[in-house]
């Protein structure tokens, strides 16, 4: 806590002297042409959050981490519209100019085969955040396969597939030979299934950032159809109705038969080639004489049906040895009517004659005890079940809180 | 667009005060403590691999309910949503309303738990929950409340075991899985589940996530920061967002094959209202349900639309049906103020009136 705190001082002086700047340009009407103070921010955020790793709790550096982004993006917005409107722009015109940039700067990416999202900058990021985290999460459920499909460029933002596939292809369709064809073959199909997802992911991105570009649109559309109502009055409601309007094309998209198509082959694509270099991970594993993936799912697949066999069988047994304690307390209780008023009494020169006979059906009666009984007790209760289910045939509807 | 009313200075204002308050939230953060989950006290009864069942320790001075509840909740997800802070607790609300409470947490599955089916799930570890309690407390039945995925197995589990239960209460339960509001059913339909389950073995937490949080983006991986730094100049609020946080990315893998069957069978195949379900060797037809039950669903509901659940009465061959609507979210409706103030009180009259 100790470094916590000197590192906490250390970024409070920071933003008080970038509090103090901002306030200042609050004085002289706003923020200079040339000026970048979120870049300022930015930098000073970051360098903060670094200094800061490993010394909090894991999910407050989550949040923390998360929270910065996002800030940055909304100090990004707001510097640019800012800029816009210290050149000379209202209001309006500034927000407008704001979102011609950001559709100029997608439209560069538009028809870009390598698209990924990636080199997207500024407030526009977030369209691609779904990409992004996407990615991160494929990297992160595939460490050691990213070599294999991951082929040389394919990270970058600006290679160009069609480019590559083509050469590559016919590398591909090159017939194995030899002693190694069949590894040989699989490397093959791997790259190929690695192309294919590739493929099926920059799809995916390519109508991605149709949308975004759509949606841009979509809120020049809005703010102009407001006609002076509902518009926003500060950066913050501009920010919530970017949101607003961004959602709406989302879903619009997320719910058509294009997205459906999209995704489904971009996960089914990944999971097919994933699928294959398991296999092939396998082989290897087999070559070494290890245990692989393949071997283990026969162990647990088999373990897992010992078990429901086993848990079938103690079912069983428990009724077995159920049945078998009425049986044997029935003819008891019939021998010795008097024994219904001191059963205990009653049972105990039996249990000195053979304790462990004895012993057992007491414990199978006592373990029988809520499960007969209760039958009769519903038995008897049937009737009444009966006449208020009769009573409330009906469909009750009510609102929480009405 | 041209009446726009914005100032310059009052955007640098605002962006001053943004960071002000980030400023504060930010010490906040660093000083906050580990998050603690689930506040209510309670006792581990019965345990069986990863499961644990758990009883909740009864609220003193309130009648209590004869007949225990037993909580199912998803898979997905992590059950002490239900349980998330001392205010804002749907089992706490349960214990003071008079309920015996009982709440099934299935653990976080490993690849050892694969080929784990929707028949062990329903008819092996739930069956087995409901028999311990029926022997602890001497009943032939007891209360069902199942939660979300929950509530389908709740649903099935109910109808195969009819002699076990008394009521069932289902909570935003999907059971149309193919409504075309749906956005979580419309982005399965093409996927191959087979795929995914024979690549992954288990479903991992990380994807359910992701698709999650896809349901909005802008929302749930944007706005909902902005808007925090508003709150977390205050002690209390951090925690209580890190509570969600915490829940919100506690994701458990899903056992392979259970995942693969729920896919195919409830949200490609809708066979709870298609008909023609199967868990393990029995067939399921919900018109053969005849406990009572009490469906609730909430209305902006993002992940389970109402009409996913609304459908319920007309599958179920039960006459004692009751319906309540919530104004909130598939989170608010456990979380949420009004939820405390409304829906855990009228779950606790109709069990308790039956």
């Amino acid at each position: 806590m100790s470094d916590n705190n000197s590192w906490a001082e250390q970024w409070f002086k920071a933003q008080q002297q970038f509090v103090d700047a901002w306030s200042d340009m609050a004085k002289t009407g706003g923020v200079g042409a040339n000026a970048s103070q979120s870049d300022l921010w930015a930098q000073s955020f970051d360098m903060w959050r670094k200094a800061c790793e490993g010394k909090t709790q894991p999910d407050m550096e989550m949040a923390m981490r998360k929270c910065m982004d996002m800030g940055k993006e909304y100090f990004a917005m707001a510097e640019h519209i800012s800029k816009n409107m210290a050149q000379g722009a209202n209001p309006a015109e500034a927000i407008n100019q704001w979102l011609e940039q950001m559709k100029q700067a997608l439209q560069q990416f538009s028809g870009m085969p390598g698209f990924n999202g990636a080199g997207v900058s500024d407030f526009m990021k977030q369209w691609f955040t779904p990409n992004a985290s996407w990615q991160e999460m494929v990297a992160g459920l595939t460490p050691m396969n990213q070599a294999m499909w991951q082929l040389p460029g394919m990270n970058t933002s600006v290679f160009n597939l069609g480019e590559m596939i083509d050469p590559l292809g016919k590398v591909l369709e090159a017939p194995g030979v030899g002693y190694f064809r069949e590894p040989q073959e699989k490397q093959q199909k791997g790259m190929q299934l690695a192309l294919e997802y590739q493929e099926a992911n920059f799809r995916f991105n390519q109508a991605f950032l149709r949308v975004a570009m759509e949606s841009i649109q979509g809120f020049q559309q809005r703010l102009l159809g407001q006609n002076g109502h509902n518009l926003p009055k500060s950066l913050r409601e501009l920010y919530d109705l970017w949101v607003e309007i961004s959602e709406e094309h989302y879903a619009e998209f997320a719910m058509g038969e294009e997205y459906q198509a999209l995704y489904g082959d971009m996960v089914n694509r990944l999971m097919i080639m994933r699928r294959h270099y398991g296999e092939m991970t396998d082989d290897f594993l087999r070559s070494l004489n290890l245990p692989n993936t393949r071997e283990i799912d026969t162990m647990q697949e088999r373990l897992q049906q010992l078990r429901r066999d086993n848990f079938a069988l103690k079912k069983e047994l428990k009724e077995i040895r159920a049945t078998l304690a009425q049986l044997t307390a029935k003819p008891a209780a019939a021998a010795k009517p008097a024994a219904a008023a001191k059963p205990a009494a009653a049972a105990k020169p039996e249990a000195a004659a053979k304790p462990e006979a004895a012993a057992k059906p007491a414990v199978a009666a006592k373990a029988a005890q809520p499960r007969k009984p209760a039958i009769k007790k519903a038995a008897a209760k049937k009737p009444a079940v009966k006449k208020a289910v009769a009573k409330k045939a009906k469909v009750t509807r009510a609102k929480a809180g009405a | 667009m041209s009446n726009i009313p914005f100032r310059s200075d009052q955007v640098v204002e605002e962006l001053v005060q943004f960071n002000q308050n980030l400023s504060k939230g930010v010490k906040n953060l660093l000083d906050a403590e580990e998050i603690s989950a689930g506040v209510t006290p309670r006792e581990e009864i019965y345990a069986e691999d990863k499961l644990k069942l758990y009883r909740y320790q009864p609220s003193t001075g309130v009648v209590q309910n004869k007949i225990p509840t037993l909580i199912v909740y998803a898979l997905v997800n992590r059950p002490y949503m239900a349980d998330i802070q001392e205010n804002r607790s749907t089992i706490k609300g349960l214990l003071d309303t008079g309920q015996d409470v009982y709440l099934i947490d299935w653990g976080y599955p490993d690849r050892a738990d694969k080929y784990l089916t929707l028949d062990d799930y329903i008819n092996g570890y739930i069956d087995r929950c409901v028999d311990v309690m029926r022997e602890r407390h001497g009943v032939d039945k007891i209360n069902i409340l199942g939660i979300c995925q929950g509530g389908v197995f709740s649903l099935c589990y109910t109808t195969l075991h009819q002699d076990k239960v008394k009521n069932l209460v289902t909570m935003v339960t999907p059971v149309d899985c193919k409504t075309p509001d749906n956005m979580l059913s419309h982005w399965v339909q093409q996927m191959d589940i087979d795929a995914i389950v024979d690549a992954m073995g288990n479903l991992p937490g990380e994807m359910l996530n992701w698709t999650f949080l896809n349901l909005k983006p802008f929302q749930l991986m944007g706005q909902k920061y902005v808007s925090m730094v508003d709150i977390i100049s205050d002690e209390k609020n951090v925690k209580n967002f890190m509570r969600m946080e915490k829940w919100i990315f506690d994701s458990p893998d899903q056992a392979g094959e259970a995942f693969r069957q729920f896919i195919k069978d409830f949200y490609q195949q809708n066979k709870l209202v298609e008909g023609g379900l199967k868990i393990g060797e029995h067939d399921v037809d919900l018109k053969n349900l005849k406990t009572p039950v009490l469906n609730i669903f909430a209305e902006q509901d993002h992940l389970v639309p109402p009409a996913a659940s609304q459908i319920l009465p007309k599958l179920i061959g039960s006459k004692d049906y009751t319906e309540l609507s919530f104004p909130g979210g598939h989170i608010g409706i456990y979380v949420s103020g009004k939820a405390q103030a409304t829906v855990t009180p009228a779950i606790s009259d109709w069990l308790n009136a039956r």
